[in-house]
Parts: C-alpha cells; sequence; structure tokens
C-alpha cells in the first residue's frame, strides 16, 4: 500500500501544478460567481440559471478537461512508466488504481467545490428561487455522475491507446456521437444532452425519483465496466 | 537455485517479430554476467520479461526461483533496474526522484535521506541534485538511473547498457562503480554491444544472437580459448604477396584471417600450439620481405570470439534446426520420461565446413541448454530439452 499513496500523492502533485486544471478552475468559477451576481439583481428562475451554468459552461469545458487528463493518466507517461515506476517494486494494479484515485479525487474535488457554493448562494440570492434542495442534490449527484464515468473512460481509454493524443480524441468523440447513437438506439434517456436537457426540471424538484436513480445506476455501471476493463487492459500489457 | 532463470523462453510481437526464440539463460549467485550481442539481439526484451513488464509468449521466466509476473513487486524489491538511456519523470529533480524511488521500495524517510546523499555523491550528481531531470545531460541522467537502482541496496542489479551515452571519463566511472558493487553476494547482469566493458567487469559471459545465447561460459575460459588461437600482425611492404602466402602458415591450410589496412587479424583452426605459428609467422615475414611493426597474440580476442560465435552460429542454423525437429520427434513420451535418448548421427556437412557429429538429447541433463567449448579449442554440438544449443568445427 505504501507504494499505491506515494503513487496517489505523486499524481495529485501532477494534476495540481497542470495549467490545464488550473484553467478549468478558474473559468468555471469565475461564470459561477458572475451569474450568482446577475441572479441576485435580475428576475431569473435560479433553476434555468442553474442549469444554464451546468449547460453553457460546466458540461462542455469539464468534458473538455477531463477528457485530456483521463485520456492522459496512462498513456501520458507511457515513455517512463515503465523505466522510472513499473520496473520498482509497484504492481500494475497499484499504479492504475493510483492514476483513478488521484483523477476522480481532484475532479470531484473541483467540481463540488464550485457548485455547491454556487447553487447555496443562488438558492440564497436569487430574486426568484423555484429551486428545491433535495432537487438541487439530485441534479448535482446526476452531473457529478457523468463526470464520474468520463474521468474512468478517459482513463480506460489511456490503457488501450499508447499515444495519448488518440486516447483524448477517441474519449471527446465518443461522448460527442453518444447522444446520436443512443437516441437511434431508443435509449435517449441515457444520453449526457437528455440528462443535462432535463436539469431544470431535476434542480426545481419535478424529475421522478425513480428517473434519477435510473440514470444514476446507468452511468455507475457504465463507470464501473470502464474501470474494470481499464485495469483488466492495463494488467495484461506489455510494457 | 539460480537468481536467474529462463527456460525456453520466447517472445514473438503481434505474431510478426520473434524477439525471444527460446531461449535458456541460467545466472548463478555472485556472477557478473556480461550479456552480449548485436542490436536487436533480444538483450532488453529478456529483462522486461524478468522484470515482469513483459509477459512471455511461451517458457518460464525465473527470477530467485520464483515465476516473474506483472504482479510480483516483492521480487523486484530484491532487483535494481537500469534501462538503456532511462526515461526519468522530467519535472522531477533527482534529489525528489531518489525520494520517490525510496518510498516505492517501502524505505523510511531517513533512511532514503542518507542513502540518497550517500548515492548522489557516488554517482557524481551532488551539485545538480535540485535541478530538473529534463536539464540533465544524457550522461547524467544515466548516472541517476544507476543510483535509483541501487537505491535500496538489491541483491540483484540489471544493467542494460549502461554505458550508453556516457563520455569516456563518465564510462570509466560507471565500470569502477560496477566493479565495486560485485563480489560479495550480490549479481550483476550487464547487457551491452560493448565488449571491452563486459571484458573488464564480468565473471561470465553469455552471447545472444536472433533471440538465443549461442554461447555462455566463464570470460577466463574464453579469453583464454581466443588468445590460444589468435594473432594479430601489422607489416610494412608487399602486403599482397605476404596475404598470399598466409594460408601456408598451417599445414592444412586451416586458418581464417582478416585484413584491415595494414593489419592482418588470423585466427588459427588448426591445433597445432602457438608458438609453432608465431614462429611460421616470423618465417613468413623474414621470406617475404615485408617490415614487420607490431604482432600481438590475443588483441580483439572478446571482439574476435564474440564474431567467431556469431558466425558458427549462423553457419549452422539449418543444421541446428533440422536436429531440433528430429529432437522433437524423439521427444520422449510421459512412460519414458527421464530417460536419456542418445542420437548419433552421420556427420552432416555444412556451407562453412562444419560437421556436427553428435547429437545428445538429455532433458534431465545438469546443465541443460549451456554449451563450453571443450579446452582444445574444439567445440561440439550439444542438444538438450530438444534443442542443439552449440555446435563448432571439429
Amino acid at each position: 500500500m505504501e507504494a499505491y499513496f506515494t503513487l496517489v500523492r505523486r499524481d495529485l502533485e501532477q494534476l495540481i501544478s497542470s495549467w490545464l486544471l488550473r484553467g478549468w478552475v478558474v473559468l468555471l468559477a469565475a461564470p459561477a460567481a458572475f451569474l450568482v451576481v446577475v441572479a441576485a439583481r435580475e428576475d431569473e428562475l435560479a433553476s434555468e440559471t442553474l442549469a444554464a451554468y451546468v449547460a453553457a459552461v460546466l458540461a462542455p469545458l469539464s468534458w473538455i478537461v477531463i477528457s485530456v487528463l483521463a485520456g492522459t493518466a496512462v498513456s501520458g507517461e507511457a515513455g517512463t512508466v515503465a523505466d522510472s515506476i513499473l520496473s520498482k517494486s509497484v504492481t500494475r494494479s497499484e499504479y492504475i488504481w493510483a492514476k483513478i484515485t488521484s483523477r476522480l479525487v481532484v475532479f470531484m474535488t473541483i467540481y463540488l467545490s464550485i457548485v455547491i457554493p454556487f447553487a447555496y448562494l443562488i438558492d440564497r440570492y436569487a430574486i426568484s428561487n423555484d429551486t428545491s434542495i433535495s432537487g438541487v442534490a439530485g441534479g448535482v449527484v446526476l452531473v457529478g455522475v457523468l463526470f464520474v464515468f468520463l474521468t474512468s473512460f478517459g482513463i480506460a481509454l489511456s490503457t488501450v491507446f499508447r499515444n495519448s493524443q488518440f486516447a483524448v480524441v477517441a474519449a471527446l468523440l465518443t461522448v460527442a456521437v453518444s447522444g446520436a447513437v443512443l437516441q437511434f438506439l431508443g435509449l435517449k434517456w441515457m444520453s449526457t444532452t437528455a440528462v443535462i436537457g432535463g436539469l431544470p426540471e431535476t434542480f426545481r424538484g419535478d424529475t421522478p425519483f425513480a428517473d434519477q436513480l435510473r440514470v444514476l445506476i446507468v452511468f455507475t455501471a457504465l463507470s464501473l465496466a470502464a474501470i474494470v476493463s481499464g485495469v483488466w487492459v492495463f494488467e495484461r500489457r506489455d510494457l | 537455485m539460480h537468481v536467474v532463470e529462463a527456460v525456453d523462453l520466447t517472445k514473438v510481437y503481434h505474431n510478426r517479430y520473434i524477439a525471444l526464440n527460446a531461449l535458456d539463460l541460467k545466472v548463478d549467485k555472485g556472477m557478473v554476467y556480461g550479456l552480449v550481442g548485436p542490436n536487436g539481439a533480444g538483450k532488453s526484451t529478456i529483462f522486461r520479461i524478468m522484470l515482469g513488464l513483459q509477459r512471455p509468449t511461451a517458457g518460464e521466466a525465473r527470477v530467485f526461483g520464483e515465476p516473474m509476473t506483472p504482479q510480483r513487486a516483492d521480487l523486484r524489491r530484491r532487483i535494481g533496474f537500469l534501462p538503456t538511456n532511462p526515461a526519468l519523470p522530467r519535472d522531477m529533480t533527482p534529489i525528489s526522484y531518489l525520494q520517490f524511488v525510496g518510498k516505492l521500495l517501502g524505505m523510511d524517510r531517513g533512511e532514503v535521506m542518507i542513502r540518497l546523499t550517500t548515492l548522489l555523491q557516488a554517482v557524481d550528481l551532488t551539485s545538480v541534485g535540485s535541478q530538473r531531470i529534463d536539464e540533465l545531460s544524457t550522461g547524467m541522467v544515466t548516472r541517476l538511473g544507476i543510483a535509483a537502482a541501487l537505491m535500496n541496496d538489491p541483491e540483484l542489479l540489471i544493467f542494460d547498457e549502461p554505458t550508453s551515452g556516457l563520455d569516456p571519463a563518465g564510462r570509466r566511472q560507471t565500470i569502477e562503480l560496477i566493479r565495486e558493487l560485485s563480489g560479495s553476494d550480490r549479481t550483476i547482469i550487464i547487457a551491452t554491444h560493448i565488449l571491452s566493458d563486459v571484458e573488464r567487469v564480468c565473471t561470465d559471459i553469455g552471447i545472444i544472437t536472433d533471440g538465443r545465447v549461442i554461447h555462455h561460459g566463464p570470460m577466463a575460459e574464453m579469453r583464454r580459448l581466443v588468445r590460444q588461437r589468435t594473432l594479430s600482425i601489422e607489416v610494412e611492404g608487399n602486403l599482397r604477396h605476404f596475404e598470399q602466402q598466409l594460408p601456408e602458415l598451417d599445414t592444412f591450410g586451416a586458418i581464417r584471417f582478416e585484413r584491415i589496412g595494414s593489419e592482418f587479424r588470423i585466427s588459427f583452426l588448426g591445433a597445432e600450439p602457438i608458438p609453432t605459428y608465431v614462429q611460421r609467422v616470423l618465417d613468413l615475414v623474414d621470406r617475404t620481405g615485408v617490415e614487420l611493426l607490431h604482432l600481438n597474440t590475443g588483441a580483439h580476442e572478446i571482439e574476435e570470439a564474440f564474431l567467431r560465435r556469431l558466425e558458427e552460429d549462423r553457419a549452422t542454423s539449418f543444421v541446428r534446426a533440422s536436429a531440433w525437429t528430429t529432437a522433437q520427434k524423439l521427444a520422449l513420451p510421459p512412460a519414458n520420461n527421464g530417460a536419456t535418448v542418445e542420437v548419433i548421427s552421420e556427420a552432416i556437412p555444412t556451407p562453412d565446413g562444419i560437421d556436427v557429429v553428435d547429437v545428445d538429447v538429455d532433458p534431465d541433463a545438469e546443465g541443460a541448454g549451456q554449451s563450453a567449448p571443450d579446452g582444445d579449442g574444439d567445440t561440439e554440438a550439444e542438444a538438450s530439452d530438444g534443442g542443439v544449443l552449440h555446435s563448432g568445427s571439429p
């Protein structure tokens, strides 16, 4: 376990020193602060303001940043991992689980540390407050599950592709085309677009709990499948 | 128990490229083993399998008597590895990297600090200890790789081209360091194609080509064998006339020579003692009227031996394949397992005039997979585990 924690710490340090991650935080925080001010002055529905922030700022920016940082988690270190890490007393499992842990912790910490204060401030200061606490909590959890899936999927792709650019592009494209494919298959409710599109109702507490649970279960299962596949591939590949 | 053991180790990449071809290798405790071979011979692949970084397609790799797999971190803890031109995290400094390695090895903080300061001094990197790795020269990175390999004072050290990218001073320093590290119970394996490095530090040598070990044995034995049979002479004058007379040095013309400018490297394949040949060379110098500039027995000895073994291996590759097939057909059925089968075949001529005279198949033979010169300059064909591993001139 010593090696696992050392690798987690090392990956966290690397992520924190990443300018992409720092830029992501700034680009998420600045519009959130602006929208709080707007909501306090203008007669905008709080649920619509929250949903617009997620759809226009949080989701697209996070889609790009998480795809890049998760897609390069393993493939980005392809040149050094064998020579400087896995030739030491480290197992493949320790390495890949450390990557998964650190990336999930960082992304979720940033997401929650921005979205929770933002939701609270909107709820507190918005002139037209139509949100419910359970609705906001449900929406935050749903979006969080989408990010967990994107992270897991990106890391899984980074174990498959040796070239980190391929992994990133594959992660971006998969999410981009998944909406159309799922609609074609009659599973539109499973698409990220549908989940984000339904957020105003969710924030108001109008989305049935069963529908939220269904999305939660599906994306949790998909995340687990991606993690298991990534670990399986990485433990078997030649370095 | 061997420290490192490979049995029929085979690695085929994507069903296209054969990196290791049923390779057998045994390295015992305390050896400084030089693995020598041309580029692409399979040296690095062996190491990657020995470290669990790659899986063999067939066969088995054992380290400290146990099979190595990617999950055997406990075995890797006992190994220090220096890859060729090591790729280390560019954003770290030598100090932070060695701290990181120490933590991965489960060392406590105090121990890590003591060890890293000693090692940085030993590899002459103290002055750049806080500089980023991407600002260091290739030689410095290699030296840092050596320090990382030594971090927990491992029982087995594997150095893949340790002098690659080093300037002469760095190379000398590295060789001296390896020499210091040898001895006691530590085992060292060095892969290189710089034969003089091997000659300086190794106790044993293995020659690898096309994914197979074609010769291995004590360094002294190889050196002695070659020194007895080779001679280097540099002359001035009518070189063409001198060259034409060279085959007369042996009663049956059994010599092989190579001319490099005014220097001739002569290998004597006959059985007569070397002083006789030296006397004949001096007579030839007198007779042909050339001026003798330099005469040396045993010069370029290791290179000579290495090249000779490669040539022999190429010349007998077809015969070896045939013999292997024959031996496979004669492979012992389960009921006979443990018995010894000896196949005496007719001499099979090869393109180089080398004959394979006999093939012994003994699956349980001690030292299976080894071949060694028999001391009189001849070599014999040996086969074990179904494959002829060594053949040579009668």
